[in-house]
């Protein structure tokens, strides 16, 4: 593989995302400027000017022309994707943590941080009037450190910072389920492209499956250090983790043992087949290209590694079991 | 021909004195493009840092892709925000071609590392049912890992001793001339006769097994044997521990060598103890490499 690196961010790299057809990636970063690109060539089609602090959380819709963005200046901005202008914005009181569109790309989900007094809250816009939520859920405990919209539209799935997944039923407003089968944490949860799976990546070191609907747990997949962030193969049976030791222990550790490869699971076996070489600090975050046939990756050293095609051994590899 | 170049290049460019002097006009030669099957090379003229002229050839490579209409359409955006007034194609600034890397199949590595251990284990467990009896206390294991190996060998040596001086080199003596006589006809040398010592073949067996020997590097001065076995000694048993010392002041040069018994106690050390601080120092531990190479 002979990877591009993406280097449009001073500070390290905070979410990376695929557009639906996979030939434009996103990423943010603690810096204040999400950038968009040509996954092709590496290109930068733009950078999306108006926030004042560290971008956490982005989405794009399912047609590429809006793009979202959530940040600790405590707003959330819709922007048109082919201009870089922003379209409506939503001023909060604590920093939006994690953010997406819904799957019909009508309305979007964000969550916001439990700080300043503030409760951490769920809230839901329609993506056409901004003037008010369509509902907002106040989460009591635990804050949200990661969310997704559930199939169908009709649910949302958060990740806390204690290790719980919770169900949100829209229709009542009502926390529905609870499962806690991580230890600390969430930092990621991706679907599969079916919508029928989850799979979380959490600061205890491992990742696990989970049935989106029940919520039951259904694999686990084992590291030594944090994952920060794990994807699921739209075409082959493998995850991806990616994650390393944990950002304030970097500069105390060399390359060569701070794991900072991207990691290839077998998704059943829950076996670990494959590494991936390249960034010299942790995998922020991971994408899978949604050909199947590529992945990125975004870490804490700032730089974007975009990888269009895995070698002809990937696709010939075997599982031996 | 030479003729007809050479006029070629008075007639499109200066010459190459003439370069010099443009340099110190500060004239640059325009930048030219060039297609060439499938290659587009760009050259441009610029000035570096210290002032000097530097030549830039970029070589991209075209291809025609055939894409839906929606991805079509977007590659003809326009650039915005920070990167509004890059030139067409990827900027040298924020893309970077990276050296290329390959996936590292790891689990092949885990089988093979098993099944050698597997080989290694095998006559052992096969021996194991019918052959082995321990020396010490006749129990079905072998010698060195008896469990009553300290208490019971000083006892036993101590009666052997007693019982019977010396009975083995007389044995041994007549079983190397018996073999000698048999294959009279054709010289042996005596390394290789039967119930010979096998001087040459007994020293290729002493010599360690290096593949279970992993390096210690980055120790600090004041560490001792003692502190090494302490470490390693969780991750299996250990045959040898050799620290580098300095003949003189007889502290430690940085650097040790831990032989395992057992390949996998040797990798999940090198696992749990690389980047282990101690010490004030962060070890760092790898294979050894093997000796004389």
């Amino acid at each position: 593989m002979k990877p591009i690196m993406l280097h449009g961010h001073e500070r390290s790299i905070t979410q990376i995302k695929y557009n639906r057809e996979g030939d434009l990636l996103f990423s943010a970063a603690k810096d204040a400027q999400p950038n968009v690109w040509y996954t092709l060539n590496g290109e930068r089609l733009g950078s999306f000017k108006g926030h004042n602090g560290a971008v956490w959380c982005i989405d794009v819709n399912w047609d590429t022309s809006r793009f979202l963005s959530g940040a600790a200046d405590n707003s959330l901005r819709l922007w048109d994707c082919e201009t870089g202008s922003t379209i409506s914005e939503v001023t909060t009181n604590t920093a939006v943590r994690s953010c997406q569109f819904s799957y019909s790309g009508k309305q979007l989900m964000f969550t916001t941080d439990k700080t300043m007094g503030h409760p951490c809250e769920i809230h839901i816009y329609d993506v056409n009037s901004f003037s008010e939520p369509v509902a907002i859920m106040p989460v009591h405990g635990p804050k949200v450190t990661s969310a997704i919209w559930g199939p169908m539209d009709n649910m949302i799935i958060t990740g806390h910072e204690n290790g719980d997944l919770c169900q949100w039923d829209l229709a009542t407003g009502d926390n529905t389920k609870v499962v806690q089968e991580h230890s600390k944490q969430i930092n990621d949860i991706q679907m599969t492209k079916d919508q029928s799976m989850i799979i979380t990546a959490s600061k205890d070191t491992t990742a696990k499956l989970f049935d989106v609907r029940t919520l039951e747990k259904m694999k686990t997949y084992k590291t030594e250090r944090p994952v920060n962030s794990a994807a699921i193969s739209p075409i082959k049976p493998h995850v991806v983790l990616g994650g390393g030791q944990e950002a304030m222990d970097v500069t105390t550790t060399s390359t060569k043992i701070g794991k900072f490869d991207a990691r290839f699971f077998h998704i059943v076996l829950e076996d670990e087949f494959g590494r991936v070489k390249g960034h010299f600090g942790p995998i922020n975050s991971v994408a899978f290209h949604p050909d199947g046939k590529g992945y990125s990756s975004g870490g804490e050293d700032g730089y974007v590694r975009v990888h269009n095609k895995f070698d002809e051994s990937y696709f010939q590899f075997e599982f031996e079991y | 021909m030479p003729s007809a170049d050479t006029e070629l290049k008075s007639s499109t460019g200066p010459s190459w004195a003439d370069q010099v002097d443009q340099v110190e006009d500060g004239e640059l030669p325009p930048p030219s493009e060039d297609y060439n099957k499938g290659l587009k090379v760009i050259t441009e003229y610029k000035y570096n840092d210290e002032g000097k002229k530097v030549k830039v050839v970029k070589t991209y490579k075209v291809e025609k892709k055939r894409v839906p209409k929606s991805i079509a359409r977007r590659k003809g955006w326009k650039k915005f925000g920070a990167a509004e007034r890059d030139p067409p194609g990827p900027n040298p600034a924020n893309t970077i071609l990276a050296e290329d890397v390959y996936m590292q199949f790891v689990h092949d590595k885990q089988q093979q590392l098993q099944e050698t251990s597997e080989k290694e284990q095998d006559p052992l467990a096969k021996l194991k049912g019918r052959l082995v009896s321990c020396r010490i206390c006749k129990g079905d294991h072998w010698t060195t890992k008896c469990p009553y190996k300290d208490t019971l060998t000083p006892l036993q040596d101590a009666l052997e001793s007693a019982d019977k001086p010396k009975p083995e080199p007389g044995a041994e003596n007549t079983e190397a001339a018996a073999a000698g006589g048999r294959t009279a006809g054709k010289y042996i040398p005596p390394s290789m006769r039967d119930g010979a010592t096998r001087r040459g073949e007994s020293m290729h067996n002493q010599k360690r097994d290096e593949s279970a020997t992993i390096r210690v590097t980055n120790l600090s001065e004041d560490t001792r044997e003692a502190d090494l076995q302490e470490l390693f000694r969780p991750f299996g048993s250990i045959s040898r521990i050799y620290l580098a010392k300095d003949k003189i002041t007889g502290q430690s040069k940085g650097f040790a060598f831990i032989n395992f018994h057992r390949r996998e106690d040797a990798a999940r050390a090198i696992q749990g103890v690389s980047g282990f601080g101690y010490d004030h120092l962060i070890l760092n531990v790898e294979w050894a490499k093997p000796s004389g190479s």
